[in-house]
């Protein structure tokens, strides 16, 4: 990566276009060969086939999370009610297959509510022009506050074995890291190449003028929300299917973790940029340095702040390339 | 620049490892410990002075109605679902009892004293605790002392002078011992096991982590310890760091200790689909229904835990007496409705009992 | 100037109507809410947020926000314990020292925004995780407790009837008040918010500004945190944890614009008396701690959505 920005000159216009469209992604994917290759070279068991299934499949709810939250970041907004969104959907939908509801309703659910719940936070956000921070912060309060009157956190057991989606395996790979492949490149290509797709760019990024151009903006942002909704019922789906058992509460941090991987995936805060694939692949990398710092045997009491110390020199290095870009 | 960075955080953070002066095994605290005898020998019951709090001039409540506010570590989790249920039974049992459970939504010691403090503005008439720091919740339980409040702890106790009596599931150095005696039991002395807790500042888990280490080392000396992960009290956090371990270990991997009731489940999972089942152990602290399918198909053997249900019972009964003036310092005993008599040690401890086994026979029988 | 200070009026309005409101239901509801001795204890239990809201205040109006204040918090609340217990210096050096580690690492949080060009949520997500694994890494999840009677003094007692905690809010309120409205600074910092590059134009020095502001942002949590310390009479990696969300909370509430520009100390003030009036409240009314988090989310986004009904005024 830092040969990649270091070149002088361009080797061919193609070639340095797509430099300067996927830098960052690129950035991503160099910073996770590097980080497998040195932690294999450290621990052979790293590299194992059951070590890089589980990481991927462990975490790939993540990045499904991420297609979402980063539609709606590049549309300019944000949505910091999505772990505890996730938290209410794995407990509706395990709820629905323990009391004998036919599984697809089970998971239907979780999608449909899902939508419905981002669609309210779109509609408070584009028509009653309130900021998307202050709306999904009240959401996230009326979530938690209203799962935990639900259940009491209770454990949700005796899940029907054909609920269980992320332990399916196709050609031998787990479903979600499938789940989290297949979606990506479907958003990635559908961003890229449909007129809404690239309507939300444009609403991120200059909504005046996609005003101008005749996009109709409002309801763009509920859209967009109600798609990052049906990307988190997925998630919560295959977050809830990990184990066979679901534990009717809000899962610590996953707000921080789905936008951390979505702003490190280069998708700009300030709206307008930034690909799909970029999250997936830093979720990705997350989940690696999460794996790979235990492995490499790092003191348990500093993990966390190497982990910190790593997203802020990913977030510097992105800042220093694009200036050098710019 | 980025690799630069990655290189030298790794570098920093290994030099970091041997440079800080790291206690036996990580998550453990550094408060003294007593391992118990390495045979069946039991604790000896030390009779220490009364060191509980008084509450002053607290109004006579002898056989009238009484308001319980109970206020766990956090609400919205299996087990402090449990000992609430178990509070409520004794509430209904007694029948002069009106007890609710109220909590913080996440186990941090700044909310936990919110909530105390607005129960005793409130004006409860007890309030039961199990505290997320000892020493931070000291301040308001004393405030509730001093305002004539019953204060009486269950799970996680706090410093002996802010609460009158504490209702302690199992001595720390008892629990270390059941745990790696039946860890030595599956995988031999000779056995490598890492561990799964939820924080290294969560006060059980690091005392009992402490104790294993020192009963460990005086009992079963050739035990390896390998490694202990941080997995709050997350299913999916605690089911990624066993899986991670697993496969760190491979093969070398003999058992796993799951410090949590959320730890423990999670531990199993993981040796499940890692079709390791039999090959590494999985002993640990959890409710029965969370264990329920891997007990059942015979992944795990057993499951150490008190019964929490119990537990919030005979808080519920302790508090009764205090409030009556039934149970007094100098006892040394409490009848604890169906629990019968529970013995009073360490000056203000009022202990279950010895810690209760789940296997395959009996763990059908409860649903919590 | 002049429409937009009637916007400002007009919110703050609306919020005062609110906590007058709030105050007089909750009350009805329970005689022991409206007592000089529930009100003064509920500013005790405030002052950390109310500290950090002050500061995050000014973050917000340049356009900024600052997710790291909870992990500063719990930095310098660590590092209180380690300078004093393992590196041996007095208390009081101790604790001075531990409020400017708070204020370097708003500093540095500064840095990364101006130098760098990192947007603040950016910086400051990472920095998050930075500053609380620097507290979970430097204190090895040890605690460090049994500090000196006077200590306690700071956040267990009160001076002529009034938590000594209060009185320090009281000041900072006054303070950051004046200096939001009347100083050259207070203006410098609505022109970042309401429009950067017209400011670097008029001759603002925009990155000055910001690093002092994000500075004072790391020092008040510093300050919190040795407040808190002092209130528990211990010290934990993980104080602090969550802060973040109540502060802003408080803020935005307090009718700060999430886009710059716009906001006041007294809307802040107001925003805190609400948040705490309804947690107190609430908890004397016999609702319980999930009930309330949910109360609190609703009042969030109805009294912005009200708010903005009131005050049209075109923009957006």
């Amino acid at each position: 990566m830092d040969a990649a920005a270091a070149t002088p000159a361009p080797k061919s216009g193609r070639l340095a276009r797509i430099f300067a469209a996927y830098g960052q992604e690129l950035v991503v994917l160099g910073a996770l060969l590097a980080l497998m290759a040195f932690s294999g070279a450290v621990n052979a068991r790293f590299l194992s086939e059951n070590n890089l299934n589980s990481i991927f499949s462990g975490n790939a709810y993540v990045a499904v999370a991420a297609i979402g939250m980063s539609m709606v970041i590049i549309a300019g907004h944000i949505d910091v009610s999505v772990g505890s969104l996730i938290g209410v959907l794995a407990t509706i939908s395990g709820t629905l297959a323990v009391r004998g509801y036919p599984i697809w309703v089970a998971w239907l659910a979780a999608i449909v509510v899902g939508i419905a719940i981002e669609a309210v936070n779109g509609v408070l956000v584009a028509y009653a022009r309130i900021p998307a921070i202050v709306v999904t912060l009240g959401m996230l309060s009326i979530l938690k506050g209203g799962l935990i009157s639900a259940t009491s956190g209770a454990w949700i057991t005796n899940l029907p074995p054909g609920f269980l989606l992320a332990q399916f395996r196709f050609l031998g790979i787990l479903s979600p890291v499938w789940f989290a492949a297949v979606l990506t490149v479907l958003a990635a290509l559908w961003m890229r190449y449909t007129a809404l797709g690239r309507s939300i760019y444009a609403v991120g990024g200059n909504p005046d003028a996609a005003r101008a151009a005749g996009i109709q903006t409002k309801p763009t942002v509920v859209f967009v929300f109600a798609l990052h909704g049906f990307f988190a019922g997925i998630a919560a789906i295959l977050f809830a299917s990990q184990l066979q058992v679901i534990q009717s509460t809000v899962p610590p941090n996953l707000e921080l973790n789905v936008i951390t991987a979505s702003v490190i995936g280069g998708v700009s805060i300030l709206g307008g940029t930034g690909t799909v694939i970029g999250s997936t692949l830093a979720a990705v990398l997350f989940a690696a340095i999460g794996s790979s710092l235990i492995f490499v045997n790092v003191s348990a009491y500093w993990l966390k702040a190497v982990l910190g110390l790593m997203i802020l020199a990913t977030v510097l290095a992105d800042m220093a390339r694009r200036r050098r870009a710019v | 620049m980025l690799r630069a960075a990655l290189v030298t955080a790794v570098t920093f953070s290994l030099a970091a490892s041997p440079a800080m002066a790291a206690p036996a095994w990580t998550g453990g605290d550094d408060l003294p410990t007593s391992p118990l005898a390495c045979d069946a020998t039991p604790a000896k019951a030390s009779a220490k002075a009364y060191d509980g709090g008084v509450p002053t001039k607290p109004p006579d409540r002898k056989g009238k109605k009484i308001s319980v506010v109970d206020v766990p570590k956090l609400i919205g989790i299996g087990y402090f679902n449990a000992t609430s249920k178990g509070i409520a039974d004794a509430a209904k049992e007694l029948g002069n009892v009106s007890a609710k459970t109220d909590g913080p939504t996440k186990a941090n010691i700044d909310e936990q004293i919110t909530f105390i403090d607005n129960y005793i503005t409130q004006g409860v008439d007890g309030i039961l605790f199990a505290a997320n720091d000892p020493v931070a919740i000291s301040p308001v339980l004393k405030k509730a002392l001093s305002k004539g409040i019953n204060v009486v702890g269950y799970d996680a106790n706090s410093t002996p002078e802010a609460r009158q009596w504490f209702v302690n599931q199992a001595q720390f150095n008892g629990i270390a011992k059941a745990l790696m005696d039946s860890m030595a039991a599956e995988i031999g002395e000779t056995g490598s096991f890492a561990i799964v807790t939820s924080t290294f500042t969560t006060p059980n888990q690091a005392r009992w982590i402490a104790e294993m280490a020192a009963y460990a080392a005086k009992c079963h000396p050739k035990m390896k310890w390998l490694e202990t992960v941080e997995a709050q009290e997350d299913n999916v956090l605690s089911f990624n760091g066993a899986t991670t371990l697993i496969n760190k270990y491979g093969g070398d991997l003999k058992g796993l200790f799951g410090m949590t009731s959320v730890a423990t489940p999670a531990g199993a999972e993981a040796v499940t689909q890692a079709k390791k089942c039999g090959q590494v152990s999985v002993i640990g602290l959890a409710t029965p229904n969370a264990m329920k399918p891997y007990v059942n198909k015979g992944c795990v053997k057993s499951v150490v835990l008190w019964n929490p249900v119990d537990l919030g019972y005979a808080a519920t009964y302790v508090l009764r007496a205090v409030a009556d003036g039934t149970l007094k310092p100098g006892a040394t005993s409490v009848k604890a409705g169906k629990l019968g008599a529970l013995q009073v040690v360490n000056g203000s401890e009022i202990l279950l009992g010895p810690p209760f086994i789940f296997t395959k026979s009996n763990i059908n029988g409860f649903d919590f | 100037m002049a429409p937009s200070l009637r916007r400002f009026l007009r919110h703050e309005t609306i919020l005062a109507v609110l906590v007058v409101v709030a105050l007089v239901v909750l009350a009805a509801q329970s005689e022991r809410f409206f007592t000089a001795d529930n009100l003064l204890n509920q500013g005790r239990l405030m002052a950390e947020v109310g500290l950090v809201a002050l500061t995050m205040t000014f973050v917000i109006v340049t356009g900024g926000i600052d997710l790291s204040v909870g992990s500063i918090l719990g930095l310098s609340a660590i590092l209180v314990g380690v300078f004093w217990k393992n590196v041996g210096l007095a208390l009081p050096v101790a604790m001075v020292l531990a409020v400017g580690s708070g204020g370097l690492a708003g500093l540095v949080n500064g840095l990364i925004i101006t130098r760098f060009r990192v947007p603040p949520l950016i910086a400051t997500l990472a920095t998050l995780a930075l500053y609380r694994g620097l507290a979970e890494g430097i204190s090895q999840s040890r605690s460090v407790r049994g500090y000196p009677e006077w200590f306690y003094a700071l956040g267990q007692r009160d001076a002529a009837g009034v938590p000594v905690q209060v009185w320090i809010l009281l000041l900072a309120v006054v303070v950051s008040s004046a200096i939001l409205g009347l100083t050259t600074f207070g203006r410098a910092t609505y022109a970042v918010g309401a429009n950067e590059t017209a400011a670097r134009f008029s001759g603002v020095a925009v990155d000055r500004t910001r690093l002092l502001i994000y500075t004072a942002s790391g020092l008040m949590a510093g300050l919190a945190a040795v407040i808190f310390v002092s209130r528990v009479s211990t010290t934990r990696s993980d104080m602090g944890t969550g802060l973040e969300l109540d502060v802003i909370t408080a803020v935005v509430l307090g009718g700060t614009s999430i886009f710059g520009g716009k906001g006041t100390i007294v809307g802040t003030v107001l925003g805190l008396a609400l948040i705490q009036a309804l947690r107190s409240g609430l908890s004397l009314a016999g609702v319980k701690g999930d009930g309330t988090i949910v109360v609190i989310g609703l009042v969030l986004i109805g009294a912005i959505l009200v708010s903005n009904v009131f005050g049209r005024d075109g923009d957006g």
